[in-house]
């Protein structure tokens, strides 16, 4: 008689091994890795009626689609295979991830270590960085998400990023190649960590080459000292076999400012955590993003924004357009604790439903203890306005190119915080694309 | 230029239209008046080619064409154009790069090469000397925060930069004080031509001291019960439309 696994100790099954074979005994990530995976067990995947969770079955999902063995894909992409991806910005970092590994030697690293230090996660990084070492895995509820504590668990290289005091650095470029012939899981792990003054700026892309599934168990950490300035772009293009659960999650100190921007475009299975942390005053939180969906391509965003003190700002806008069969999950919390006076909290989020099959499930959820507080928030959902079209048609501009005239208008609302005109273009031409 | 023979048209199965017959040739205005809800602005629509309308009856035919047959675009490029009652506000587009886009689909249309942005920008310039328009308000959204004078107004522009042979103007009058509506009939006036025409929808005979129109049509119950020269908007101002309701229902 064999015993019945559960899904848990299935994806756990070979941890002990893995574990063993990566680190050493004395190993300080050892440890913190083992605690994730305990983590991981105590969590357990969401639940059937899981609330965060609820559109988005995520642990059937991965049932359905997974053999739950987890074991590291090998890859045939070379050196110039990657490079030749990269975005045409010189002056710049370029980062590869194969498989969620971080590949220093393919990467190319330009920054000073004295302004931005780029560097393997691992345990050197660990003990030469006390501010990694104690937050790692921490960063603002990281701990209570069971894919954040998987990924804890299981990521191996990682990257950490690091911007030293009053440095304002070039772009980074982050790009995420999923490649394998056969099933494949990854835990691609980054670490950001903006010193008081600096600017940081990351763009992440992901090219996935292989026809089988693959699940990307993602997670961001950055912590923004006081007066610093972090922004995390990402963008999702991905294929019908890809399956993501990726996890932002972001810690502010004072006068600092955090912006993250997530443009969703393609995959199966697409869920986005997006937690922000205003843990001080005079702080600036932002998330922007944008949906665009067609096939049965499912994105489910998951956001909060936790004011904890007063005088700061947080601003959320995203934008859908969803046609044939895809659907879309909004959830937008904002939390404005009994300290947080004189908060300004702003949510949007509006779509636009293109087909009758389409189906979008959005909630916006604001928790309000403070009485001297500006919060709205609002969300709309509707087809396309006639009127608009009819007006446009009337004009002399063909129906087709009104639609796409109103439609790319709708959309480029998202892109009010982009400054990199590179991946702006290249959203800007994936959205007319998809308008044609 | 156009002839409207028995035109029926109704919207939501309610009859709007029952029997319009209105011929228009070049160089003409038109003014069609008429109580609230007797059918100008559902004249007017069907004229554009609003897709809510059914016809039951009749036949428009423009440049010898049956103008029922066209999409809305394919009307705008044979050169209809409507001066929306209520212009609708479109975030997002700047009236710029609308009125560019609209523009070049017209001239391609109409057989014509693109504008480039340099020839675009100095035909801009000359047509906004016509509505005093200001060049701040077109790098704005297309009507957005607009105030009801400066939506007008750049109906009028819109008109000036498309260069149609038929304007329809719908209650273009409306929400305007007597300023705008001097600056918005003078450009009307400054865009006629012995080659095109206009039918001027309005409810007050106010905006025809501007525009003046060469024949006046009373519409009611869906129908052109009177037709005159410019005396009868005259007429209609000083003893409204009681009487002419009394001449219909005496009939």
């Amino acid at each position: 008689m064999s015993e019945v696994l559960t899904t848990e100790d299935q994806l756990l099954a070979g941890f002990e091994g893995w574990l063993n074979q990566h680190f050493e005994a004395s190993s300080s990530l050892k440890t913190i890795k083992k605690a994730g995976a305990e983590n991981f067990k105590k969590l357990g995947l969401p639940a059937r009626k899981s609330e965060a969770y609820k559109y988005t079955p995520i642990t059937k999902v991965i049932e359905k689609n997974f053999d739950l063995k987890i074991s590291e894909s090998p890859s045939s992409l070379t050196k110039s295979d990657c490079e030749s991806k990269f975005y045409a910005d010189e002056d710049a970092n370029h980062l590869v991830f194969i498989n969620g590994i971080f590949v220093e030697d393919y990467s190319k690293i330009i920054s000073a270590s004295s302004e931005l230090t780029i560097k393997v996660l691992d345990d050197q990084a660990i003990n030469e960085h006390s501010e990694l070492k104690s937050n790692l895995g921490q960063v603002n509820g990281s701990q209570v998400d069971p894919f954040a504590a998987l990924n804890l668990a299981y990521f191996n290289q990682g990257v950490f990023i690091r911007a030293e005091k009053n440095t304002d650095n070039k772009n980074t470029y982050i790009y995420q190649f999923i490649d394998g012939t056969e099933q494949t899981v990854l835990f691609p792990r980054v670490f950001v960590y903006g010193a008081t003054g600096s600017r940081t700026k990351i763009y992440e892309k992901t090219f996935i080459s292989g026809k089988e599934n693959s699940l990307n168990i993602s997670i961001v950490e950055s912590m923004v000292e006081s007066n610093a300035e972090v922004r995390y772009t990402k963008l999702q293009n991905y294929t019908n076999s890809a399956y993501s659960i990726e996890g932002i999650y972001a810690h502010q100190d004072k006068d600092s400012r955090f912006y993250t921007n997530t443009f969703s475009f393609k995959g199966a299975v697409v869920r986005n955590n997006i937690y922000i942390n205003i843990d001080a005053e005079n702080c600036e939180g932002h998330m922007n993003g944008l949906y665009q969906l067609s096939g049965k391509t499912h994105v489910d965003t998951n956001t909060s924004v936790d004011h904890l003190k007063p005088h700061s700002y947080s601003n959320e806008l995203y934008k859908g357009i969803l046609d044939e069969n895809s659907r879309a999950v909004f959830n937008g919390k904002i939390y404005v604790r009994p300290d947080a006076q004189k908060t300004n909290a702003f949510q949007s989020n509006n779509n636009i439903l293109l087909s009758d099959t389409a189906t979008i499930n959005t909630k916006p959820q604001l928790e309000i203890w403070a009485d001297d507080v500006q919060c709205s928030h609002g969300c709309t959902t509707g087809q396309m306005d006639e009127e608009a079209i009819f007006y446009l048609r009337s004009r002399g501009i063909e129906k087709t190119n009104a639609k796409a005239l109103l439609l790319n208008a709708f959309a480029n609302e998202a892109l009010s915080e982009m400054q990199n005109e590179l991946v702006k273009e290249e959203v800007e031409a994936i959205i007319l694309n998809k308008l044609k | 230029m156009l002839k409207i023979d028995n035109l029926h048209a109704s919207v939501e199965g309610k009859s709007i239209l029952k029997g319009i017959n209105l011929e228009v040739n070049a160089g003409e205005v038109h003014a069609i008046m008429g109580p609230n809800g007797s059918g100008k602005s559902t004249l007017a629509s069907v004229l554009a080619g609003r897709e809510e309308y059914e016809i039951e009856e009749g036949s428009i035919t423009y440049q010898g064409k049956d103008l029922l047959e066209l999409a809305p675009e394919e009307r705008a490029h044979a050169g209809v154009f409507l001066a929306f009652q209520y212009p609708v506000e479109i975030p997002g587009v700047s009236t710029t790069n609308f009125l560019k886009t609209a523009v070049n689909q017209t001239r391609e249309a109409r057989g014509l090469k693109a504008l480039d942005a340099v020839s675009f920008l100095k035909e801009m310039k000359e047509k906004m000397k016509l509505v005093d328009i200001d060049q701040a308000l077109l790098s704005r959204a297309l009507n957005e925060g607009f105030s009801g004078g400066e939506k007008k107004r750049n109906e009028i522009f819109q008109m000036a930069m498309l260069e149609p042979t038929l304007s329809i103007l719908d209650e273009t009058d409306s929400g305007l004080d007597i300023d705008a509506l001097k600056v918005v009939a003078d450009g009307v006036n400054k865009l006629k031509g012995p080659n095109n025409a206009s039918i001027v929808v309005t409810h007050y005979q106010r905006l025809l001291d501007y525009i003046v129109p060469d024949f006046v049509h009373v519409l009611y119950k869906g129908k052109i019960v009177k037709s005159g020269d410019k005396s009868l908007a005259l007429e209609l101002e000083d003893k409204g439309y009681d009487w002419i309701k009394e001449e219909v229902a005496a009939l």
